[in-house]
């Protein structure tokens, strides 16, 4: 196989990770801050169905949640689970995983706000809606940054755990590759690739921390 | 009032998905031509198995048993779709019919309970890859080595437990388990490993890409590859055995059997019922039809 080949073939792969990379951001970021109200609620049967939400989430291996998701609708329910389940059920999984994550962080920035802030804002009439959105939540987004940024890091890694569901992205083919050429090159290949993907991640995230720094 | 919401949404969905489970027909069944999608054969196979399966020069999957199932295809008209999968996971996805069958160099012995099978096509035998400095020369010296072999392969089931070769193995040092071959090798190369339990098939294409290793005179046991279809699937193993008997007649076997380099090591024309280099006069009424 030729470098150039091998580089097509890892760059399909890479468009592959990044494509698990971009719908899970997209959906677990607003499901966690929904998580975290859940966990924060003052109902104690929400807050503790939440509790042991998260505690699953995060207690149990990303891949065993990947294979629960994909093969549970056929194991539980006997359902004919199609092709196209499979890249659904790999964004279901990533996307609840990474929402329990990012609930906590949420609530780490949302819990970290004094509570002179809700009060001045209840003064000055604003609706508990409008408080949170207009006051708590911007400045939270600016507290919790550098750990959404490592969560984000680990999963660009994570994308690798698809293949547990035979999604090819750019390990598996990496793997393949190596297997064919029977040479460990590939991996070194895939190590730059998931470098520089990352180097682009914590560029951007940078960015937005910078553009963020305001009234500091 | 929204936090209420929330809580019946939940208790609504706990509720009906156990409803579902109630429902849920436990009967198996099969279409006539047993494939899961009409007109679609999904294979399955590791793609990291040359010369069965794995990735080609163009980044294409090829090998011998994905040349063979295209084979198929062709005679059917069905359209072939390739899904490399993870060899631990292969029954779930075969259950769940995800993948119509396993054809990557699949071992039938031992495993006849567990699934329907195609005609054995390969006489393949499970052998000893080693080191050829490691003065490793006969099974009796792998004593107090440390052997690699497949998790979930059929070498692993010989070394197993309850397996034919349960004693030779007792004797190892170790025996560790391997997601993929390269990997295996890798530590061969590295030293980490003593020798490593392979099928011979592959054992030559390992060996081919890399210097200073051989495989040992006394294999483990021999054995046949066949198509691995879901417990029951009968339509689909009877059609697929039919067009490897065309595919035989056609000499479109032997020819992708020298091409993949184990012309030595195909059985189909004994399994079908004939004895090498005689003339074969194989019925093909599907091809007529």
């Amino acid at each position: 196989m030729s470098f150039q080949v091998m580089m097509e073939q890892l760059a399909g792969g890479l468009m592959k990770s990044i494509s698990i990379f971009l719908l899970t951001l997209l959906f677990s970021l607003p499901l966690g801050l929904l998580v975290s109200f859940g966990r924060m609620s003052k109902n104690r049967i929400i807050r503790s169905v939440v509790w042991v939400f998260i505690s699953i989430l995060r207690g149990t291996p990303l891949m065993l949640q990947l294979l629960a998701v994909y093969f549970g609708p056929y194991y539980l329910f006997n359902l004919k689970i199609g092709s196209t389940w499979r890249f659904t059920a790999i964004i279901i999984a990533f996307s609840v995983n990474y929402s329990a994550y990012f609930a906590e962080i949420y609530r780490s920035g949302i819990e970290s706000m004094p509570p002179g802030q809700y009060e001045a804002a209840k003064l000055l009439g604003y609706s508990r809606s409008s408080t949170f959105m207009r006051i708590i939540f911007p400045q939270v987004v600016k507290r919790i940054l550098p750990s959404v940024t490592n969560e984000v890091i680990t999963l660009v890694k994570d994308t690798s755990l698809a293949f547990s569901l035979a999604y090819a992205e750019m390990f598996t083919i990496a793997k393949q590759i190596a297997a064919k050429e029977t040479s460990f090159m590939p991996f070194i290949a895939a190590a730059i690739f998931y470098y520089v993907f990352n180097a682009v991640v914590a560029f951007l995230m940078e960015r937005i921390e910078k553009a963020l720094n305001y009234y500091t | 009032m929204k936090k209420y919401l929330a809580g019946m949404l939940c208790a609504v969905m706990v509720v009906s998905s156990l409803g579902f489970a109630a429902m849920a027909d436990e009967t198996e069944s099969f279409g006539v031509d047993g494939l899961a999608t009409e007109g679609t054969l999904v294979v399955g196979f590791d793609a990291e198995y040359p010369p069965y399966g794995y990735m080609d020069d163009n980044g294409d999957y090829t090998g011998f048993d994905l040349e063979l199932a295209e084979a198929v295809c062709q005679i059917e008209g069905w359209e072939l779709v390739k899904t490399p999968i993870d060899w631990d996971s292969k029954d779930m996805e075969l259950n769940s019919g995800n993948i119509d069958c396993i054809w990557n160099g699949f071992t039938m012995d031992g495993r006849e309970d567990s699934y329907t099978f195609s005609v054995p096509y390969v006489d393949n035998s499970q052998v000893i890859c080693v080191s050829d400095d490691a003065g490793i020369a006969s099974l009796e010296d792998l004593e107090g080595k440390i052997v690699g072999v497949q998790a979930d392969s059929a070498a692993l089931t010989l070394l197993e437990e309850g397996g034919d070769q349960a004693d030779l193995a007792a004797t190892f040092g170790e025996l560790q388990q391997f997601a993929d071959y390269n990997t295996a090798f890798a530590e061969l190369q590295a030293g980490s490993l003593d020798a490593v339990a392979i099928d011979v098939g592959v054992a030559q294409y390992q060996i081919k890409g890399r210097e200073g290793y051989s495989i040992l005179e006394e294999s483990l046991n021999s054995e046949k590859y066949a198509v691995g279809f879901k417990k029951g699937n009968q339509n689909l193993a009877d059609i697929i055995n039919d067009d490897l008997a065309i595919l035989y007649d056609e000499g479109i076997f032997d020819e992708l059997a020298e091409k993949y380099e184990i012309a030595d090591m195909v059985c189909l024309g004994e399994s079908l019922g004939f004895e090498l280099g005689d003339d074969l006069e194989v019925e093909t009424e599907t091809e007529a039809e």
